[in-house]
């Protein structure tokens, strides 16, 4: 048999891919690609070696490439390569030598048609309100005013148009953060000489600075990555905030007049002679403005006419510290803070190839200073070691990345990035960036115990998984053992379950078993379950080997367990659904089932039934989730029927007591499972079985009592809760932003439509007297009155689901039977001897923990609404001398901006 | 943006080697592509792993999330054959797995993404000449992870084996057989129950042999693998 006998597809093959690579860009660069690409790649190897050469080609190929194709790549270079920004000035410095290339005659030298056309560059970031493009043209400006090719008073002007932004009226943060960083970071780098300048115009700077950023202070508490609930008091020692650092190090330089300036800021342009002012006169920058924020009002509103537009909220940022200011930089000292804020670039501008970024981040000592980092092992000792911090590279580059990750409410990226660039690291440098790694994880444990944020620990145990499961699930368990005898609701305990969990789920239970110790394994240690996180079919005898399993035991003593006395109707529905019978079939046999359960003195009949199909359904969709969406979409109709109670036919919103009972059975049956109990809620918000308020009301009804994750029957907040809320939340505010998105591309069309038509009748038609055109009377469009009817509806079902919550955690907090525990954890003299907490006290605080994240993460959303959730949940706190009631209250109004 | 480096979110070489549609109505369906190929999958790997780690690049609240997840399977043996497809709700979350997950390891295999024109009926399946994946006829490396578990098999793996040979053994091809994850909300009040809908279907999509290229690609990957 000859090859492509077996192989009878490869001529088709053949042919089909020449297609595709015929249509391929031809390699050919022209002289601009060619330039551009020298430009940009300019001091990979050595900048200083490289410099005359660049600068003769460019001043070669200007015959030919316009100067506005030159500035272009200069300005590339400057917003997505920041650390070559002194070497771009050094380059621009060099274009003003005079060369062997004639420009046109009476044209200007062509370095400053190169800055002039940067500029325009630069005005239009500015106007796009590009904050970080904006900003390192700020750095590349203030570079080219300690050159002396900038004059100092216009950087000034520059420089205040910034700190005007600070002034304005009711300015949001993001702005003002954004503002600050251009200014601040503008007069660090060019210090030197504005100071020389104008001594009073630096302190007008700074000044408007620090009075912007203590009018931040109210509002910090509810960001802090750790927390007492106690106190107000942001000043932890191993957390940093951004504009507070900002300053701290915009005063160490003050303070010595910026003579530090040429480490903390390499000025590779220095040895170059100040430019001739008769031949070249300083660029003086154009005054700016920075505009303001444009809102995009669609004036859409729900049916009590709040305004429901979603303006994120930002706020102040904390970034956590893990090591010590040896190792790695300290924001808070000039230095420290330009190498943390390159890195805090790099990682945001490369955010597209984490790859890349990784390898980037790595090659960082090429462009800092010497002795900034210390030299990789292995590299050529230096006689001397050179003077300076010498961080440890690694250590400093995983930190800002893990303090990125864990920024409340948010990261500005999303996590599995944060953990990619990580993983990234560690695969180009294993022996150096596995320790920093290691050691940050112990650090994070570490500080689990004093008051981390629940979310951040949230974000720590998924990394940690992540992490984990691309290195063979490697972890020195053994060094957490002595913490087993702390409570089994102590967060550091509450982390290890929640890191063992989400691994599994990215493997599976045996695998993860076995990296543990024995003294993890052993069941008694309530660490991992012996089995499999399977489904739990009640109905079934199968189901008793799970008396085995303590995990399991706990929670059976807290529910009633079902005694399978309904085994055979089960199973008779059971067997209709694996048969595949008809969903009508199927409600024919309940009617059936339901009038001998009659009979027999079961309570409760109506959810006996419910529970029975859920469960079964549940039980054929339980091999994958295919298997599951499959089930459902079978017998959608037979989920429609029992949500609606059986009065079938209604459609709408179903029944409350019946969508409970789905949800409880559901819950039950993979209560080994959180993430199939997710997964299934999530679904059947999808298919319209149950609303997001339903999933959110039985979470704070029922949900500790039903899981086995949980240890506890009481009404407190954990993380598999939140998890829950939260997927209903977010899929109520996704709904409202799909039909938010489908009214305005239907307004659009609309809109043009009726442009078109006007048009044509203002052709035919005689223009009447007062000089107007008829128009053509507004018709109705159906699909917009019912895209405006879908926003209306899902808008109420926001508000309900953001109230449901609110409601849900003011009632678990002020709940009598728990509110001797809830009210002991938010007094400084009991968080003293946190050690001897018991289950109760540490899931009433992280019941806090999660109010405090609801509030925060939901503020965009809330806030609309405020004044509603407001007087229905906390207006009777008002004025309260009650710790509890004080605490609820200020929490939500720091959330809301009125405190 | 991003001048310096290629972005990870940019299509690759890959293609539906069946597909029937030119390249640019390929690149213009791409740019709003919601679904993944995922490639280099271990044949033991459960659909629910698979969620767990694409779960993290979705955006509920921007109206996202997982719509559904179609495993692909080996035509005779109906067992997972090592790639399967990804559906999310926005293609903003598709490009994000291609920048974060891509290259990345699921079940201690370093997997591959692609934007997808779109699950149609038939692409379930493998397309080699034994039923698998056409990559798999030709391999001659030992694969634990893809049928190349020998008798040496641990009883462990054993099991998983078995489970997962057993959970679809119900599959069932023609029009129905995958589930479409649900639709985006709907207004139910006042019209009644409605039917559940149907996907349309393309009528002439028969899966054949994936191509050369493909092969070529998942050996890169191999060579990456540390």
């Amino acid at each position: 048999m000859s090859y492509n006998q077996n192989r009878p597809y490869r001529g088709g093959r053949r042919r089909n891919r020449d297609d595709w690579d015929n249509n391929r860009r031809d390699a050919v660069e022209s002289p601009e690609q060619r330039l551009k690409s020298a430009i940009l790649k300019f001091g990979e190897v050595d900048a200083v070696e490289e410099l005359p050469g660049l600068v003769k080609q460019i001043h070669a190929e200007s015959t030919v490439v316009l100067p506005s194709s030159i500035s272009e790549a200069f300005r590339i270079g400057v917003t997505e390569q920041p650390y070559k920004i002194p070497y771009y000035v050094a380059l621009l410095r060099s274009l003003y030598d005079p060369s062997d290339v004639e420009g046109p005659p009476g044209a200007p030298p062509l370095a400053r048609q190169i800055l002039e056309d940067f500029w325009k560059g630069f005005q239009a970031y500015l106007d796009k309100l590009s904050w970080r493009d904006t900003r390192l043209c700020i750095h590349f400006f203030a570079h080219l005013t300690v050159a002396g090719i900038i004059s100092a008073d216009s950087m000034f002007g520059l420089l205040q148009s910034f700190t005007a932004v600070l002034d304005e009226f009711g300015v949001s943060h993001g702005r003002a953060k954004q503002a600050a960083l251009c200014a601040a970071e503008g007069l660090m780098i060019a210090g030197q000489v504005l100071k020389q300048t104008s001594s009073s115009k630096v302190t007008d700077i700074m000044t408007a600075i620090q009075t912007y950023n203590d009018t931040t202070m109210t509002s910090r508490w509810i960001v802090l990555p750790l927390v007492h609930l106690h106190s107000t008091e942001s000043n932890f020692h191993n957390v940093d905030e951004l504009l507070d650092s900002l300053f701290l190090a915009l005063k160490a330089l003050d303070d010595s007049d910026f003579t530090e300036n040429n480490y903390t800021y390499p000025q590779s342009y220095a040895s170059f002679p100040a430019l001739d002012s008769a031949e070249h006169p300083q660029f003086d920058l154009p005054s700016v403005l920075v505009p303001p924020e444009v809102i995009e009002l669609d004036g859409l509103t729900n049916d009590d006419g709040e305004d429901v537009q979603v303006q994120k909220q930002e706020w102040p940022e904390y970034y956590i510290r893990l090591f010590d200011d040896e190792i790695s930089p300290s924001p808070k000292t000039p230095l420290g803070y330009a190498t943390r804020s390159t890195i805090v670039d790099v990682v945001d501008i490369f955010e597209v190839n984490r790859k890349e970024c990784a390898r980037l981040l790595l090659e960082l000592p090429k462009w800092t200073s010497p002795g900034v980092f210390k030299p990789r092992p292995g590299a050529p000792a230096a006689e001397d070691p050179t003077p300076g911090p010498n961080w440890q590279l690694e250590s400093s580059i995983i930190e800002v990345i893990l303090g990125s990750l864990l920024v409340l409410p948010e990261s500005s990226h999303k996590s599995l990035y944060y953990f990619g660039l990580i993983t990234e690291l560690c695969k180009l440098s294993p022996p150096t960036v596995g320790p920093a790694v290691g050691k940050s994880i112990r650090k994070l444990y570490t500080n689990l115990a004093e008051g981390l944020d629940v979310d951040v620990a949230r974000r720590f145990a998924e990394w940690f998984a992540v992490h984990m499961s691309n290195f063979g699930f490697q972890w020195v368990w053994k060094e957490w053992i002595p913490d087993l005898s702390l409570d089994l609701q102590h967060p550091r305990r509450t982390y290890m379950r929640r890191a063992i969990e989400f691994e599994i789920r990215l493997a599976y239970h045996e695998r993860i078993h076995k990296t543990l110790p024995p003294e993890m394994q052993d069941p008694a240690s309530l660490t991992i379950s012996e089995q499999p996180p399977g489904p739990n079919f009640e109905y079934d005898e199968a189901g008793t080997s799970l008396h085995n399993d303590p995990l399991v035991l706990v929670s059976l003593m807290l529910i009633p367990y079902a005694d399978h006395v309904h085994h055979d109707a089960a199973q008779s529905v059971l067997n209709l659904l694996r048969g595949r019978a008809k969903p009508d079939d199927v409600i024919a046999e309940l009617e059936t089932l339901k009038s001998s359960l009659e009979t027999s003195d079961t309570e409760h009949v109506d959810s006996v039934v419910r529970s029975i199909v859920v469960q079964s359904l549940l039980h054929i969709g339980a091999r994958s989730f295919s298997h599951l969406l499959n089930a459902i979409e079978r017998y959608l109709p037979l989920l429609r029927h029992i949500a609606s109670a059986g009065v079938s036919s209604t459609g709408g919103s179903g029944n409350a007591e019946a969508k409970t009972d789905i949800l409880t059975a559901a819950a039950t049956f993979w209560r080994q499972n959180g993430q199939l109990v997710g997964i299934v809620f999530d679904k059947l918000m999808q298919y319209q079985i149950v609303d997001p308020t339903d999933v959110i009301t039985w979470t704070f009804a029922n949900g500790g009592a039903v899981s086995d994750r949980n240890q506890h029957s009481s009404k407190y907040m954990s993380m598999y809760e939140w998890d829950l809320v939260k997927g209903a939340l977010d899929k109520a505010n996704g709904r409202v932003m799909i039909a938010r998105r489908k009214v305005t591309a239907l307004r659009k069309e609309d809109d043009e439509t009726r442009a078109r038509a006007n048009a044509r009748v203002g052709e035919t038609m005689e223009v009447d007297a007062d000089g107007k055109a008829d128009e053509l009377p507004i018709s109705e469009n159906p699909q917009l009155t019912a895209a405006l009817k879908a926003f209306a509806t899902l808008t109420r079902e926001q508000k309900a689901a953001l109230s449901c919550t609110l409601e849900g955690f003011v009632g678990a907090l002020t709940n009598p039977d728990q509110r001797v525990q809830v009210q002991q954890v938010v007094s400084a003299a009991e968080w003293e001897t946190r050690e001897t907490w018991n289950s109760e006290q540490w899931s009433a605080w992280e019941t806090w923990g999660w109010y405090r994240n609801f509030c925060r993460m939901y503020s965009p959303y809330l806030r609309n609404y405020s004044t509603t959730l407001y007087t229905i949940s906390l207006s009777r706190f008002e004025g309260s001398s009650d710790p509890v009631e004080q605490l609820l209250h200020k929490t939500w109004n720091i959330a809301m901006g009125v405190e | 943006m991003a001048h310096i480096v290629v972005p990870l979110d940019q299509p690759s070489n890959y293609k539906d080697s069946q597909s029937k549609v030119d390249r640019q109505k390929h690149t213009d369906l791409l740019a709003k592509s919601t679904t993944l190929y995922i490639g280099n999958l271990s044949f033991y790997t459960t659909e629910e792993q698979i969620y767990e780690i694409f779960s993290k690049c979705a955006s509920s609240e921007d109206g996202g999330g997982i719509k559904r997840i179609i495993m692909g399977l080996d035509r005779n043996t109906r067992t997972p054959c090592g790639f399967c497809f990804v559906e999310y709700y926005t293609h903003a979350e598709a490009l994000a797995s291609m920048r974060y997950v891509s290259g990345t390891k699921l079940d201690e295999r370093i997997i591959r993404c692609d934007l997808d024109l779109g699950y149609k009926e038939g692409r379930q399946f493998g397309r080699g000449k034994s039923g698998g994946q056409v990559r798999d006829e030709h391999r001659q490396d030992y694969d634990p992870g893809r049928g190349g578990w020998g008798a040496q098999a641990q009883r462990l793996e054993m099991e998983r084996r078995r489970e997962v040979e057993e959970r679809y053994a119900d599959a069932q091809d023609g029009a129905g057989a995958v589930a479409g994850g649900g639709d985006d909300w709907k207004d139910n009040s006042g019209s009644g129950v409605t039917d559940s809908k149907k996907r349309a279907r393309s009528p002439d999509d028969d899966g054949e042999g994936r191509m050369g290229q493909r092969v070529r690609i998942d050996e890169d990957i191999e060579a990456e693998r540390m």
